[in-house]
């Protein structure tokens, strides 16, 4: 081969690369959403009902359901496309992360003693902030404005404090549904559109 | 000049099929067996011979998953010593090809 030929080889095989690359993950936003949406309701409803200590319990659905859930989507889109991309790893890192974080988060704040007061706060904060950066990843603008609407909502949480505390629950769950439904089924009306085209 | 030509010439890389292995693997996370043999457009055994040669030097990582009631899936990506030396090969392939142009030109400039 010469210079020329493999250089050829190069720049031909990555243009075949990125042309085989495809968006991928469009019902990951919807796994989690659902899941987090549901569970919050069902906190604020557990609460209103019964207002005991177990009803916390209740928060550890949002991993034991959004996790398979995650993972069934994952392998269904490396099956699909036999590949994963650079972008999609970063992605889905940073959500691991994010994930880890309200996690760890939670935990301190509990620790704390504050856990009800902040954490619905952070939460919201740290998926909008999710929901932008995977926007501007990915270059899909519903995204990036959903984020923005998210992380600005995610501070009237703060202001429902005391007794109210439990109708944060709700506010979370408009700002889920702000940061991961809505965003969610537009982006994969939008990757369907994609394929089809 | 023909020594440098030498030094940048790595034999693992001097191969059509290992080059594209491996510069689709550079611009992806992970890549399995099928994805490999339709972007090189190779058969199988020729794939699997080379996934098999760079491995053992290092430069890719190879996995096997699945088992038992499926098909097991063999996934592959690239190692940072993989993607190092195909850096390093692709930026000798560049001076190689900035150094031959304005030879070849000097010599049409003598023909003409």
């Amino acid at each position: 081969m010469t210079t020329t030929e493999e250089l050829d080889i190069i720049n031909s095989t990555r243009s075949e690369v990125m042309g085989r690359k495809e968006l991928t993950g469009e019902n990951l936003f919807l796994a989690w959403g659902y899941p987090t949406a549901i569970v919050l309701l069902l906190e604020f409803a557990a609460l209103m009902i019964w207002n005991e200590d177990w009803c916390m319990w209740l928060w550890a659905g949002i991993p034991l359901i959004g996790t398979p859930l995650m993972i069934y989507f994952l392998n269904e889109d490396y099956e699909r496309t036999h590949h994963r991309t650079l972008e999609a790893n970063v992605i889905l890192m940073m959500w691991i992360f994010i994930g880890f974080a309200s996690c760890v988060g939670g935990a301190a704040m509990g620790f704390a003693g504050v856990f009800p007061q902040c954490y619905c706060a952070y939460q919201g904060l740290l998926v909008g902030l999710g929901c932008f950066m995977t926007g501007i990843i990915l270059h899909f603008r519903p995204k990036i404005i959903c984020g923005i609407i998210a992380s600005a909502l995610s501070t009237v949480p703060l202001f429902f404090q005391g007794d109210l505390w439990p109708w944060q629950l709700l506010v979370a769950a408009v700002i889920v549904t702000i940061a991961l439904i809505i965003p969610g089924h537009l982006f994969r009306q939008y990757v369907k559109q994609q394929r089809y085209e | 000049m023909s020594d440098f030509k030498f030094a940048v010439i790595n034999p693992l890389l001097h191969s059509e099929l290992r080059l594209k292995i491996m510069v689709a693997l550079d611009s992806l996370k992970s890549a399995d067996f099928m994805y490999l043999c339709q972007i090189t457009d190779s058969t199988r055994g020729n794939v699997s011979t080379q996934i098999t040669t760079l491995k053992e030097a290092g430069y890719i990582d190879v996995s096997k998953s699945g088992g038992l009631g499926r098909f097991s899936r063999t996934t592959c990506s690239i190692t940072s010593k993989g993607r190092e030396a195909l850096r390093a090969y692709e930026e000798g392939l560049r001076n190689m090809f900035a150094q031959e142009v304005p030879a070849q030109d000097e010599q049409q400039v003598i023909n003409q």
